[in-house]
Order: structure tokens, then C-alpha cells, then sequence
């Protein structure tokens, strides 16, 4: 099946420059030089794509929200630092089809304004950044980057910046704070970065994903990126699957898929046990479902919601029956206070508590007071914080409690066992 | 400036467009709770101690970077904020080493303050703290004590807006954050005392204040900083006559929130080396005696003498009262023609561009002012001098190169003039009495009366009443 | 020995800070040459660099503090950075780590006594599908079994 992203991910030497332009590569260039840049992000409005890292902010809306004429320059932030726990799709796009990416920065670069991008990459990525720096060499050679690009006399450069180890920095603002040379601690908005962004000017920050999907959307049209997903979540999505399935890996599909389908064609079914418990549909931070929530949604942003979670960075994680979700739990929650910047009270010392209070449930056992300070911690993080870090642990840990009471009540200790 | 109409608790306000909720809800008496909010220091949002509703707002804001606009509806008094505000709290106290016995802030900690406040529930926290590193000496005279730290980056904002120097910052990250210099690396900036006034907890102390005093047993009094022309506002805080701390008062048009390091060290001249009796010259050294002893002594040395053979030296260092006092006196009494003055004329501490002026005397204005001339202008006629407060080197050197005597010497502590005067007479420092300086600006600052004159120390007034007796006399003699 | 970077490294900062419109936001790639080419960032290395783009080195220090790859002090030849995050721990990376602890005498935070290995379990690496994985330096070895960690650590052992 041709789908938008990921349509030469089995041909060999599909980051070379040589494969990609033989496979239809830099097509789009042509058509938007003879678009207005309006008219560019008019189409990507139409598409309706909306962003992939997570938060599923419509891009062209996002686009509009640059100032006209306010004489600064602007700028283009990629957000690789895919950092979400289950989440691996963007390495293969970086690794995979980097000129796919870089074609999407000449269209986006064009439609907001933009003669300077920085691609931001975690730093932990070493494949993905030597594919990703090779194809932006490859294009500066080629004059697709640089002065006067394709001829068309327009200009953009594009610098590769490395993060450094900081989950943080995949959080917009924090990525530009991380550009700007600064510890990666998220910025209080307003103002958004649409018009005070990096080193102070109008910035858009889109996911790999989203920009990955621009070529397609501007060669074919918006209304066939629509033909794919619903009315509301339109064109297709990656998935990284990982956990308990026998074929985890990344997979494009298009939205409003049924989860169930899903995991029986392109997981090739539930490993381990063979029974599902559990699934983290949109990398760890969004709430999860049960297995019986799980059968029963669809890929998309509306039906997700209806089950009280969110697509997120369609970065899945599958669990089996045999996994004790307090033990999970406890290894995110972990996760969650290494990785918070520390700037607000309630992240810096809510994500650590949390983290200890899982900690001795699951080494000593715990009691119902436990699982109410728990819940109520969460109250006090969530929607407290200049960023949504705190919340994204607080989400985890309501729902885990929420829908798998018994795996924690398994670790009451005898006398709260017995009361209870 | 736009005004806008905002109402918060119900109370409407009009302020400045753009005013932060802080300031908003200060101007109407309510006080919205922060602990990273300093009116002196750009608002980072980090503590969120400040979160207040806003309808038709969905989520809570926080006070210190939220801007007021027109029809603002604010509310700090629902049970929504008054939890948000208890579970700050409680997040504070996790790591916190609740070590209040030993703790200098206590007492003006806001920790303490908010806890009663706005807190007062049982610690939940049943696990194991965070430790950090505890009393490390930053330099400059601040201490830091990393567990106490909360992260609300005053110190560090500080450094970097108001000393110029980016000298601290936030270190590591989570629940292991704190602030730090750099490894090695001593505070430097001559204004390093301010990071144990803007630190809202016990993190930043004052080495010099450490484990002298608790707060509460200090009292209060406004007062100028003598230290240079700038007249930096201060805060004298003492007890039974000792002085234990300066503090920088808030005066937005001299010295904001701030004062250097030099002006609040130089406190200890108030407490030790002071001239508490009168005294006078025997065998080239000064001994103490008793006011009618040293009184006569000095009308001896001045009897004889003509007018013209006898000169006032005013101190640049005294208030613009005593000032003139002595110049009156020096004028209307002994006909002077001519009245000098010596100033403090040290190049130390350097100036700069935020509070530090090369001039090192509080009312080197008033002295010119009133058109008094330097010592190495005085008239050849004279033999013998009266000083007030004290001479520099320089003002010593010249007299002694002239062969003048100095026949009394008003002053607040034992200086190097002391051998050199036929009597010495106990005056009050400024922290004694009240009186006002003119600053370089030409603003005259009260400074008040922190507690009475040490010693047998008198105003220099009462002492020139005496002299106007003494002129009579010469008078009649002359 | 004071550090400076090689004349090509410095060649390279100079063009690197062209890139920026400031040179602070040259911070973090010349912290990655500094620490490629002295192994760590030493105070030392960090004031250097605080020098080279003109800001404080209490910046410096902070920027390094925060970000988990940059090492204020040396690790083995070969740093094993060991996942441990969920869908890692799902696929038993518990097993891993104990092996290399107990096989290889490794233990977290250190350095063997030959200088040859470091471990340090890290947080999750985009690598989920392909659990348990760990990166050695900068490579990723992914779907590690017992079998494939004692056949790198043997190659590992002879370079």
C-alpha cells in the first residue's frame, strides 16, 4: 500500500539523495515556487494535519500565527528529540528517508518565511544524526540548501543541533531554550513561540513527523492526504509499537484504524501470555486503557478521547497479563522525576514523591492512604506547572490506579489487606 | 500609561495596564503569597505559590507574570487557590531539611510564615530526603545551604540584573536542583550581601549574621548609609545599643531594594573602638577624664587667642545639622571668615554604575553647600584648630606641616588624630541621633535615633554652647 | 597541561558559532567536541569554553549539569548506557543488567579497574521496539539476549 511516510522505507539506500529524487524526491520544490507562500499553508490548513510530537496542534494554524512585517527573522525548529518512553518512529524517519524530512523543512521554510531551520536531534541519537547531517551535506552540495535553492532565488540553511541527554528539550520551548545554549527549562507561555521564539523571533516548532508529511501533502494535494483517516483526523499516523506483540516496529496507518486490527495484522497479535492487559496507546504520558477499551477504539484523535486518553506521539506500549501494572508504573514514574527540568515546585518535588512512594509500595507494600496521596499529588501537579511534564506523569498514574485497583491492592500489606 | 479596571476578592482596582496580579492585589491590601517574586528582579514563574483564578481563564495563573487587562476578574480566596497554595507548600517542605532550631532565617523565613499561613497540615512525606551539601561558603560573606534552597532563582537573578555579574545559577535537575557558583569559584560582586536579603529561605545566610542573633529580638530603625554619596536607604537592626545588621529600605529613586557590601559591613564602627569619654593630652597621649577636666584644658589652650588664630575643620561625614551647627558656630560665634572640612578622601571600594560613587562622604554636598573650604586652604593667621568627627591622612599631614594644633577633636571613635588633639570629646554616631544627609543628588535623607548616645557622647551642639561662654570671655580678654 | 582544543577542533568551533546568531547557542555542540576530545568536561574544559564564547562560567557549569551525556568525569573506554525504562523492562532488561554485573564484575557508576568499561542504565532511548538495548559509546546494540551481550563483550574485550 502507498501511504505518505514511509513509502521508501524498504528500498535500499533510501537516505541517499540518489534513491530519493529517483523515487520522486524534491517534487514539491517545483509546485510551491509557483504557490504564494499563503497559498502553501492554506493547503497544509486543508490537510488538516495536525502536529505528531504529541499535543496535535493543526500545523497550518500553527503557521498563521506568525506576525507579518515585524522585520525579524524567522525560524523553523524540527523537533527531533523524540525522547517519550515507547516512542521511536522519528529515528526511522531521520534514519530512513532524511531527504523526505529536509524537502518538508523547503516547504514549511517557504510558507512561514523562513531562511534558517535548526533541526533539533536528541543527543542520544548517533545513526539517526550521521543519516540526517550526511543528507543535509548531500543537499548543500546539491545547492537544496544554501543560496538561491533549486535556482528559485530563495535562501535556507539548515544547522543540525544536537540535545545532550534531556527529555525536557522535547518540549517546545525547552528545545529552544537547548538551541539557545541554556539548560532545557520550558518557558513560560504566552508568549508562544509563533511570535517570540527562538533567540526572540517568530519560530514554528513541528515534529519530524508532520514535516516528513508535507511533500505528500503539497504533490498530491490536501484532498488526497484527506482521502486517508477521518473527518476530523485526517491522513495517516505512525505507530511504534513495542512491548508484548510479536512484531513490534514502526507502521504507518491511516487514522480512525481499529486498534484491534491493528494489533492482530500489523503486531502479528499479543507475545508473552497471549492475553492483553493493557496498551499505552500514545507514548507513556497518556492515560492507559484496558484491554477492553483497547478492542474497542480506533486510531483516531476523537475516539481516543471518547476513552479518556490521547494519540499522543503514537509511541504504544502493549502489555500482557503477566505484567504487574504497580511495577510499571513505578519504572515510569522513575522516569518522570529524572527527566523534569526541576524549575516548578510542583514537577520537582511532586515527580520525585510519587516516584518514592511507588518505590516502597512495590518493595514493602503500601495502603489505601497510599493510593490517596497518590491520586491527590496528582491533583496538585496537574495543569500547576509552566510545562505539562508533571501532568504527564500525573495522567499515568490516575489512570493506572483508576483501571487496574487490583494490581495495587495485591501490595497492600497484610493489615491494610485485611481492613480493606 | 492605560489604566485598567480590574476587580479582585470583589474589590475593584485601577491600575496600570500590564501590572502583575502581585501588584494588582498589593494595591488593595490583599497579598497573594510568592516565594520567586522580588519586585526588584524580572519574574521567572518557577515557585508557583503565586497561582490565583481568573474567570474565563480555564486553569489557575500565577500572579507574578500575569498582566492585568481590562475587566479582569481575580479571585485569591476560593478554596481552589487556598489548596493549590497548601500543596505548594507541602512540595517545599519534601526536600526541605526542616532544620528551623539552627536556621538564621528564622523569623523571616517565608517558609515559616507561609506554613502558618497557608499550610498547617501534618508532613505526609514518609520517605527518604534529597540530601545535599550543607554549609557551603560561597564567598563574600554568604553561606548556602543547599537543602534549604527551593530553587526560586532570586540569588541568581540577582547577580545577573542588579551586580552585573552571572555568578550563580541552577545546577543539576529534579528533585536534585539547587543553586551554585561555579566549583572553585567565590562570589565576587560587591553586592553579595543582597543575595541573603532576596533569599526567601534559609539558603542564603549571612556569614556575618550567622547564629547571633534571632531576628525577632532586633528592633527596627530607618537610616541613611554614610558610606558614599549615594545615600543608600537602610534598615538599622539592634539591640541593648549594639547594632547587628544593616538592611538595604526600598527607595526606588536612590538605591531600589539594594546596598553594597561595604555600606552593610561597616556597621562595626557603631558597636567598638568608640570614644565614650572626654579626654585630653597628656605626655603625647590621650587620657580619659572628666567633661569639666577636658573643658578646661581646651578653654586653656584657647586663651590668648585671636579670632583670627583659631579655625573650624566641619566633617563631610556629619549630618547637614551638625554641619551647619559647626559652621554657625565657627561664624557667628568666632567671626570666622573662613570654615573648612575634611572628608573621607579613600579611592576604596571603586565606584561602578550600580550603587558605589567615588565619593566616600554622605554629605560632601552639604559641605559645599555651604561654601566651606579644604584644609589645605587655610588661612595663614591660624594656630589652633577644633575638628569635628575626624581628619584624613592628608588633612593630618598638612597640619602637622603647618605647626596648628588641634585643640579639640568631636568624635564618635579613638582615630589617628587622637594623639595629635589637646582634648577629644565623645560625639554620637548617626545611628545615635537623628539628622538627615544631602546625597550626591542633592536629596536629604532622615536617618533616625536607633537608641541613645553610647557613653558619655553629647551632641556637638551642646558642646559649642559651652564654647559660646568661652567666646565671651576672649572677648572681653581680646 | 591546560586544555585547548586541537587546531581543527578550533577551526571547526569558529565556523560553528557562525551558524548562530549568538555564541551561546554554540554551547552545546562545543561542549560534545570539548568532551570528544578530552573524554570529559573537567571544570577546566568548562571554563575554556565559558572563555571561547564569552559567557560565565557558572552558565557553563549549569548547562552541563542538566543534560545526562555530558560527563564532568571520565567513564571506561566503552560506556555501556543500559535502557531501563518500561518497554526495555518489559523485554527483561533486568536480565541484562544483572548479567554484565555478575559476569563482568560491572557495577553502576563506575569504571572497571582496567579502564575498559563504565555502566550506566539510562533512560528510554527510542529504542523500544528493539528491546532490551543498550548503547556502547555512541552505537546502538539492540534485541540484546544473553548470548549477543557476551559476544560483544568478548569482541569489546579485544580492541
Amino acid at each position: 500500500m502507498t501511504l505518505v511516510l514511509t513509502n521508501r522505507f524498504n528500498t535500499k539506500d533510501s537516505h541517499t539523495l540518489k534513491v530519493f529524487e529517483e523515487s520522486g524526491g524534491y517534487l514539491s520544490i517545483e509546485k510551491i515556487f509557483k504557490m504564494k507562500p499563503e497559498e502553501v499553508t492554506e493547503e497544509v490548513k486543508k490537510s488538516n494535519i495536525r502536529g505528531r510530537g504529541g499535543a496535535g496542534f493543526p500545523a497550518g494554524v500553527k503557521w498563521g500565527f506568525i506576525p507579518k512585517g515585524t522585520g525579524k527573522p524567522v525560524y523553523l525548529a524540527v523537533n527531533s528529540d523524540e525522547s517519550e518512553p515507547g516512542t521511536f518512529k522519528d529515528r526511522h524517519l531521520l534514519e530512513k528517508d532524511p531527504h523526505q524530512l529536509i524537502e518538508g523543512i523547503i516547504i514549511c521554510s517557504y510558507a512561514i518565511g523562513c531562511h534558517q531551520a535548526y533541526i533539533y536531534i536528541r543527543g542520544e541519537f548517533d545513526l539517526p544524526y550521521r543519516r540526517i547531517q550526511a543528507a543535509v551535506d548531500e543537499a548543500y552540495a546539491n545547492k537544496i540548501l544554501g543560496k538561491n535553492i533549486f535556482g528559485k532565488g530563495y535562501d535556507l540553511d539548515v544547522v543540525v543541533h544536537r540535545g545532550a541527554g534531556a527529555y525536557i528539550c522535547g518540549e517546545e520551548t525547552a528545545l529552544l531554550e537547548s538551541i539557545e545554549g541554556k539548560r532545557g527549562n520550558p518557558r513560560i507561555k504566552p508568549p508562544f513561540p509563533a511570535v517570540v521564539g527562538l533567540f526572540g523571533c517568530p519560530t514554528i516548532i513541528n515534529n519530524v513527523e508532520t514535516i516528513s508529511a508535507l511533500p505528500f501533502i503539497i504533490n498530491k494535494g490536501a484532498d488526497a492526504y484527506k482521502k486517508w483517516g477521518t473527518e476530523k483526523s485526517t491522513g495517516t499516523k505512525l505507530f511504534s509499537v513495542s512491548g508484548h506483540v510479536n512484531k513490534p516496529g514502526v507502521y504507518e496507518v491511516p487514522m480512525g484504524y481499529p486498534l484491534k486490527d491493528f494489533l492482530k495484522n500489523e503486531c502479528g497479535g499479543i507475545s508473552g501470555t497471549g492475553t492483553l492487559k493493557a496498551v499505552i496507546v500514545g507514548g507513556s504520558s497518556v492515560p492507559v486503557m484496558t484491554a477492553a477499551e483497547a478492542y474497542s477504539v480506533n486510531l483516531d484523535y476523537e475516539s481516543l478521547a471518547e476513552k479518556g486518553t490521547m494519540l499522543g506521539s503514537g509511541g504504544m506500549i502493549v502489555m500482557d497479563d503477566s505484567v504487574d501494572m504497580l511495577w510499571a508504573l513505578t519504572n515510569l514514574a522513575h522516569f518522570y522525576a529524572h527527566e523534569s527540568c526541576g524549575q516548578c515546585t510542583p514537577c520537582r518535588e511532586g515527580t520525585g514523591w510519587i516516584g518514592k512512594i511507588l518505590e516502597r509500595f512495590l518493595r514493602e507494600g503500601g495502603t489505601q492512604q497510599d493510593l490517596d496521596l497518590l491520586n491527590e499529588l496528582c491533583d496538585s501537579m496537574q495543569g500547576k506547572t509552566i510545562c505539562v511534564l508533571a501532568d504527564a506523569l500525573a495522567m499515568p498514574v490516575q489512570s493506572f490506579i483508576k483501571k487496574f485497583p487490583e494490581d495495587f491492592k495485591r501490595h497492600f500489606k497484610k493489615a491494610a489487606k485485611s481492613a480493606a | 500609561m492605560d489604566k485598567v479596571k480590574i476587580t479582585i476578592d470583589g474589590q475593584e482596582v485601577e491600575v496600570a495596564k500590564g501590572t502583575n496580579l502581585i501588584e494588582a492585589a498589593r494595591a488593595v491590601g490583599i497579598n497573594i503569597p510568592h516565594f520567586c517574586y522580588h519586585e526588584g528582579l524580572s519574574p521567572d514563574g518557577n515557585c508557583r505559590m503565586c497561582l490565583v483564578e481568573v474567570e474565563k481563564i480555564p486553569k489557575p495563573v500565577i500572579g507574578c507574570r500575569t498582566g492585568a487587562t481590562d475587566g479582569m476578574v481575580v479571585r485569591t480566596n476560593t478554596g481552589a487557590v487556598a489548596k493549590m497554595r497548601r500543596s505548594v507548600m507541602e512540595f517545599l517542605l519534601v526536600n526541605h531539611p526542616l532544620d528551623c532550631p539552627t536556621c538564621d532565617q528564622a523569623g523571616e523565613c517565608k517558609l515559616q510564615d507561609y506554613y502558618m499561613q497557608y499550610d498547617r497540615v501534618p508532613v505526609r512525606f514518609k520517605e527518604t530526603k534529597v540530601h545535599k551539601n550543607k554549609m557551603v561558603d560561597l564567598g563574600r560573606g554568604v553561606m548556602l545551604d543547599e537543602e534549604r534552597c527551593v530553587c526560586c532563582t532570586r540569588c541568581v537573578r540577582f547577580c545577573r540584573e542588579i551586580a552585573k555579574k552571572e555568578e550563580l545559577y541552577v545546577q543539576q535537575r529534579g528533585n536534585h536542583a539547587m543553586v551554585s557558583a561555579f566549583p572553585g569559584k567565590p562570589l565576587t560582586n560587591h553586592y553579595a550581601g543582597c543575595i541573603a536579603d532576596v533569599c526567601p529561605v534559609g539558603a542564603m545566610t549571612s556569614k556575618d549574621f550567622r547564629y547571633k542573633k534571632r531576628v525577632w529580638f532586633l528592633s527596627k530603625t530607618d537610616s541613611i548609609c554614610p558610606g558614599c554619596s549615594r545615600g543608600c536607604n537602610i534598615t538599622i537592626e539592634h539591640e541593648d545599643k549594639t547594632v547587628y545588621r544593616l538592611k538595604p529600605r526600598k527607595n526606588l529613586d536612590v538605591n531600589k531594594y539594594w546596598m553594597c557590601d561595604f555600606g552593610r559591613y561597616d556597621y562595626v564602627f557603631l558597636n567598638v573602638n568608640r570614644r565614650l569619654k572626654p579626654a585630653r593630652q597628656e605626655s603625647h597621649s590621650p587620657v580619659d577624664c572628666s567633661y569639666e577636666d577636658a573643658s578646661g584644658f581646651l578653654r586653656a589652650s584657647l586663651s590668648g587667642l585671636s579670632f583670627s588664630e583659631i579655625a573650624f575643620i566641619a566633617s563631610a561625614k556629619e549630618s547637614n545639622e551638625n554641619i551647619t551647627a559647626f559652621a554657625d558656630c565657627a561664624k557667628d560665634v568666632f567671626h570666622a571668615d573662613d570654615v573648612y572640612y575634611s572628608k573621607n578622601d579613600s579611592l576604596e571600594p571603586e565606584a561602578d554604575d550600580i550603587l558605589i560613587t567615588a565619593d566616600k562622604n554622605p554629605n560632601m554636598a552639604h559641605v559645599k553647600k555651604l561654601g566651606l573650604k579644604p584644609v589645605s586652604a587655610i588661612s595663614a593667621a591660624v594656630k589652633v584648630v577644633l575638628v569635628q568627627r575626624d581628619l584624613c591622612t592628608a588633612d593630618i599631614k598638612h597640619l602637622k606641616d603647618r605647626g596648628i594644633t588641634i585643640a579639640a577633636l568631636y568624635a564618635t571613635s579613638h582615630t589617628i588624630a587622637d594623639h595629635l588633639s589637646k582634648t577629644i570629646f565623645p560625639i554620637p554616631t548617626y545611628a545615635e541621633q537623628t539628622g538627615s544627609f544631602t546625597n550626591g543628588d542633592l536629596r536629604v535623607q532622615a536617618f533616625f535615633k536607633a537608641f541613645p548616645p553610647r557613653g558619655e557622647a553629647r551632641p556637638v551642639q551642646e558642646y559649642l554652647k559651652d564654647l559660646h561662654s568661652l567666646t565671651v570671655k576672649l572677648k572681653r580678654a581680646g | 597541561m591546560s586544555f585547548q582544543f586541537t587546531p581543527d577542533n578550533k577551526s571547526r568551533l569558529d565556523d560553528l558559532v557562525k551558524k548562530y546568531p549568538n555564541k551561546q547557542a554554540a554551547l552545546l555542540p562545543a561542549l560534545w567536541m570539548a568532551q570528544r576530545q578530552n573524554g570529559y568536561l573537567s571544570l577546566e574544559v568548562q571554563e575554556h569554553i565559558a572563555n571561547e564564547l564569552g559567557i560565565s562560567p557558572v552558565h557553563v557549569h549549569g548547562v552541563v549539569t542538566f543534560y545526562t551525556m555530558f560527563k564532568q568525569k571520565p567513564v571506561g573506554r566503552f560506556h555501556l548506557q543500559l535502557c531501563r525504562t518500561l518497554s526495555c523492562a518489559l523485554c527483561g532488561c533486568e536480565h541484562i543488567v544483572a548479567h554484565l554485573k555478575e559476569k563482568y564484575k560491572l557495577k553502576e557508576g563506575e569504571i572497571t579497574p582496567d579502564g575498559r568499561f563504565s555502566l550506566e542504565l539510562v533512560e528510554c532511548l527510542a529504542s523500544c521496539g528493539t528491546g532490551p538495548m543498550m548503547q556502547v559509546n555512541e552505537a546502538y546494540f539492540e534485541g540484546l539476549t544473553i548470548e549477543k551481550v557476551d559476544l560483544l563483550m568478548q569482541k569489546l574485550m579485544k580492541e
